[in-house]
């Protein structure tokens, strides 16, 4: 017959007017999808999307009239407006952001039909690849599948034109499709080849409220710090774990005072020959969390360097932009060295330099040490032994100080914490004669025995000295120490006593300690392969399987034979569950008769029945017909009749069938 | 169906291809996967450049909770594309044998859906060519019926290319479609023709070749038995309720004359306009029950009257040289 059709009937459905419910499952949808946003837009964007949602829901009781067409485009610019008002930019993430939801709160006020609410569920798929550029943790994540399984009920809702559905059944068929999609998201998760990043230029986006290191010390500064429980890193050790009191992580290093507060001085890139060593190294792996700074971490000394960094001549490990993602890397550190032997005399004489008009009685006290005592090992003692034998107080409430804070923490209060005794120790030193420097970084860490890997929280902050000693070189010193042995020992929980916070689960929750390992280890493992799954990870990764996935070819490859692999599966079993049921035997057996009876050119037509059949064949052709109609007749007998199918009725017809030569 | 613009050789191609897999069906129509197409939709493209999008903003922010996100909603993509597929596939199309309609009028199809798996079928729609769909859902081994009412243009036998079974359940990225080719043709008649004054002139035209009818009158003539195909109107009900049988009264009277519609008399006009004013005449002369009988070129069909009658003439009438009829007037593109 003659078959002319022009289009594919794919673009010709026209759009209808959307249903309530369509309209009420988009708003609920629109609103899930920015649910965490609504900390980090301002007030007037979440006005704007609570406005073009209540307009919407009024405009659909007819109470209100569509918005007028020539309304939207000053409505958008106005938008547009607000947010460059705002953030003095309309990119990078937080305005994008900003941008991205006033546009979609405008599409929801204008949007008419079907067309427009497929567009904006669309739309929210988008905003919810937002929510990682402000976090990728675990609970994010699993927003992450309700609000998919939300969009996509939303999606099914539209796409089904039958408001009787129940919702219950529409979420439970959204979440059917997420699950079905798990299997085949883990596949190209892990094979998909990665390539690094960026493609183009980002923009680094402050990170506000991220706590860590700063490139200053004054008394206060690193004590905020250690009232917060973040975690600021997590370290795999390829060996044993060393002891608490060798686990000095090394941070900034400042060596110029001003009478209040230390500051960087700037260096230059180390040379091999500044360090001395017949230590074995140790081997670990830093997981660190963004904070903003620049400076790794490695235990204290590192012995390699580790790629896109540099490292100082003061043994600052420092990367090359500042981190602001996740970032793990491997690091090897021997804990006893030699370093600085040979340092040179410009350095060491800014390294004795402290403003002469401020803290006289500290300046006093270290040069009437250095005319007592001859030897700087010497001096040294006697000023530890100073902050043991007297009344000093490790504490983190110290008292307010004044003008000449070292002053007064050395001589009135005497109640402080590792600042004020790195900053009255260094001082000390200079007023003596001796090179001195603050380092800064962390001290120690809780051993998670469920994951066999150390915590090292903001909590563990701390800050202490090195002193330049002839032959020695620079020579670490912790005056906290000398005052609260179990500050390096033990750690802060034990060190501070009644004061503690509880930082460590151990301490906190003896019950749930072993719980919250668990859920810190779920944690780290999280970041390890979720979080930190790039090229190299990758690679790493499937060359460990030992499968012969080697290059990227390999990958796409085992991509495309997975992807084959996964949907013959999932035919398989919709093919076994949802099969045809089987006929019963005896059709079985008639539809064989008639196969055989159709290759000798007698096939029965649609509309006859099997009696009427048998009896219009010729019978000079098929001298068979008398035991094709005893066929037919138990066939009859079998289906109709009221003894239905017996094991001998049956019998008797299979063996008939069988017999049968055409 | 599809009717690509390709160079001949592949288009006859293309159309064998399509005929061999698209037979046209008296009986079911069992959509198996060999019968069912399936293409992204607008939303789908639209939805594939998201997906890009999004692969680029992964890779460039090296985020990994945006690269689960981009092959999580690749995933869901594929997905229902097999979902979009098996909410069409197996099911079995059965459709009525429609009934005949005057040009112009619309006929009805009515399709019979049923399907023996235990899932639910949701959002199946019906469409021929651009007009807007009808749709229906199926229970787990359930059936539904739909009915689209397709507007006439042309006597003759039509059989109605391009109407489609299709699906964008669940998630609209892709449409799957079968074709519902029958080879059940409706019927259509020739618009009758409501001119009365000109098939009055006609009948009285006809006047001098009458002959006369002894069963039609005014008179109450007698009973006799009745035959399979008179009108139900002269059955005497009272006999029947005294047991004596189906009997028809016959009236003697002033003999009405019979009638002859011929194609040669009537010299003008087209075809089409002639068969039209043969239908008015065959629908007017039943409404007068006055015998009739119909003479073609083609074939003569002998006087007579009924409803059977009627049926047999205006089917000659349709069927009469089918392949000149004109469309009365168009509607869009076709």
């Amino acid at each position: 017959m003659a078959t002319t059709n022009r289009n594919l009937p794919i673009r010709d459905i026209p759009f209808e007017e959307s249903s309530r419910g369509a309209i009420f499952a988009v708003s609920f949808c629109f609103l899930f999808s920015l649910l965490p946003h609504f900390v980090n837009l301002p007030l007037w964007i979440s006005g704007i999307v609570a406005l073009a949602i209540g307009w919407r829901a009024v405009q659909n009781f007819g109470l209100l009239k569509p918005l007028p067409k020539w309304l939207l485009i000053p409505l958008v610019l106005a938008g547009g407006v607000g947010v460059f008002a705002e953030y003095w930019t309309i990119v990078g993430r937080d305005a994008g952001l900003a941008l991205l939801t006033v546009m979609t709160a405008f599409k929801f006020l204008e949007s008419r039909n079907h067309r427009d609410m497929l567009i904006l569920v669309f739309l929210c798929y988008f905003l919810i690849a937002t929510h990682f550029l402000y976090s990728q943790s675990i609970p994010t994540a699993l927003l992450m599948f309700a609000t998919l399984i939300i969009i996509t009920a939303t999606l099914i809702t539209l796409n089904l034109r039958d408001d009787r559905v129940p919702l219950l059944e529409r979420l439970h068929d959204g979440a059917r499709l997420v699950g079905l999609s798990i299997p085949l998201m883990l596949v190209l998760f892990v094979l998909v080849p990665r390539v690094p990043g960026p493609l183009w230029g980002l923009q680094s986006e402050q990170r506000g409220g991220v706590t860590g290191l700063s490139d200053r010390m004054a008394p206060g500064l690193i004590s905020n710090l250690i009232r917060s429980n973040e975690v600021a890193f997590r370290v795999d050790f390829t060996g044993p774990v060393p002891p608490q009191h060798q686990l000095y992580w090394r941070g900034p290093v400042m060596s110029r005072f001003n009478g209040f507060a230390w500051f960087q001085e700037p260096r230059g890139p180390l040379r091999s020959s500044d360090i001395y060593s017949t230590d074995p190294v140790v081997e670990y792996t830093v997981t660190l969390e963004p904070n903003g700074a620049e400076w790794l971490l490695p235990l204290d000394i590192p012995a390699r360097m580790v790629k896109n960094s540099t490292m100082t001549k003061d043994f600052q490990l420092i990367g090359k932009t500042d981190v602001n993602d996740m970032l793990r890397y491997t690091m090897r550190s021997r804990l006893n060295y030699v370093i600085g032997v040979n340092e040179s005399a410009a350095y060491l004489a800014k390294t004795l330099e402290y403003p002469k008009n401020s803290n006289p009685r500290t300046i006093e006290l270290g040069r009437s040490l250095a005319q007592r005592y001859g030897s700087s090992e010497a001096i040294i003692d006697a000023v530890l032994r100073m902050y043991r034998e007297q009344p000093f107080v490790y504490t983190l409430q110290p008292p307010a100080l004044g003008n000449n804070s070292v002053d007064a923490f050395l001589f009135s209060t005497r109640r402080g914490f590792c600042e004020h005794y790195a900053g009255s120790f260094a001082l000390l030193m200079r007023a003596a004669g001796i090179p001195s420097r603050i380092v800064a970084g962390y001290q120690g860490g809780e051993f998670n025995r469920v994951g066999n890997y150390l915590i090292v929280r903001q909590s563990d902050a701390h800050a202490w000295t090195e002193v330049w000693i002839r032959g020695r070189g620079w020579v670490r010193v912790d005056p906290t120490a000398a005052v609260s042995p179990s500050r390096i020992e033990q750690g802060l929980d034990d060190a501070l006593g009644a004061e503690s916070a509880g930082f460590r689960f151990a301490n906190r929750n003896p019950i749930f300690g072993n719980l919250l390992y668990s859920w810190d280890n779920l944690k780290h493992s999280w970041n390890d392969w979720v979080l930190n799954y790039d090229q190299r990870k990758q690679h790493d990764f499937l060359q460990r399987l030992e499968i012969g996935i080697e290059s990227w070819s390999d990958m796409v490859f085992a991509l495309v034979v997975t992807l084959i692999l996964i949907i013959a599966m999932f035919w398989l079993v919709v093919w076994y569950r949802e099969r045809p049921p089987r006929p019963p035997a005896y059709e079985i057996l008639f539809r064989r008769l008639l196969r055989k009876l159709s290759r000798r050119g007698f096939v029965k037509q649609p509309w006859e029945d099997a009696r009427a059949f048998a009896a219009r064949l010729p019978l000079a052709e098929l001298p068979q017909r008398e035991q094709i109609a005893r066929i037919v007749d138990l066939y009859h007998h079998i289906k109709y009749g009221r003894r239905g199918a017996s094991t001998p009725a049956l019998s008797n017809l299979r063996s008939m069938v069988n017999t049968l030569r055409l | 169906m599809i009717s690509v613009a390709l160079p001949r050789p592949f288009r006859q191609h293309f159309e064998r291809w399509f005929e061999k897999r698209n037979p046209p069906s008296t009986d079911a129509i069992l959509l198996h996967s060999r019968r069912l197409y399936i293409l992204p939709t607008r939303f789908g493209y639209l939805f594939a450049m998201l997906l890009m999008f999004l692969f680029l903003a992964a890779i460039n922010y090296q985020n990994s909770m945006a690269f689960v996100l981009t092959f999580m909603l690749t995933s869901l993509g594929l997905v229902s594309l097999w979902q979009t597929h098996k909410n069409l596939l197996g099911l079995r199309v059965r459709m009525q044998i429609p009934r005949p309609v005057f040009c112009g009028e619309d006929c009805e199809f009515r399709f019979e859906l049923s399907h023996e798996h235990n899932a639910r079928r949701h959002a199946i729609g019906i469409q021929y060519q651009q007009q807007p769909p009808v749709y229906v859902s199926l229970e787990p081994g359930g059936r539904a019926t739909a009915s689209l009412r397709l507007p006439t243009h042309r006597r003759g036998e039509f059989r109605p290319a391009g109407i489609t079974l299709f699906t964008r359940y669940p998630t609209g990225l892709f449409h799957c479609w079968g074709w519902l080719r029958f080879d059940l043709p409706v019927l259509v008649y020739p618009r009758p023709s409501t001119d009365t004054r000109l098939q009055q002139s006609l009948i009285e035209q006809y006047d001098g070749e009458t002959s006369t009818s002894t069963i039609e009158g005014d008179d109450f003539a007698g009973l006799r038995e009745h035959r399979e195909g008179e009108s139900l109107r002269h059955i005497s009900w009272k006999a029947y309720a005294q047991g004596k049988g189906l009997l028809t009264k016959t009236f003697q009277g002033q003999a009405r004359p019979s009638l002859w519609i011929d194609w040669s008399q009537l010299d003008h006009g087209s075809i089409d306009e002639r068969l039209s004013l043969m239908a008015g005449l065959v629908l007017a002369a039943e409404r007068e029950q006055q015998k009739y009988g119909l003479r073609l070129p083609t074939i003569t069909l002998e006087q007579s009257l009924g409803s059977a009658h009627k049926h047999s003439c205006l089917q000659e009438l349709a069927i009469f040289r089918q392949a000149e009829s004109r469309p009365e007037f168009r509607i869009g593109d076709d």
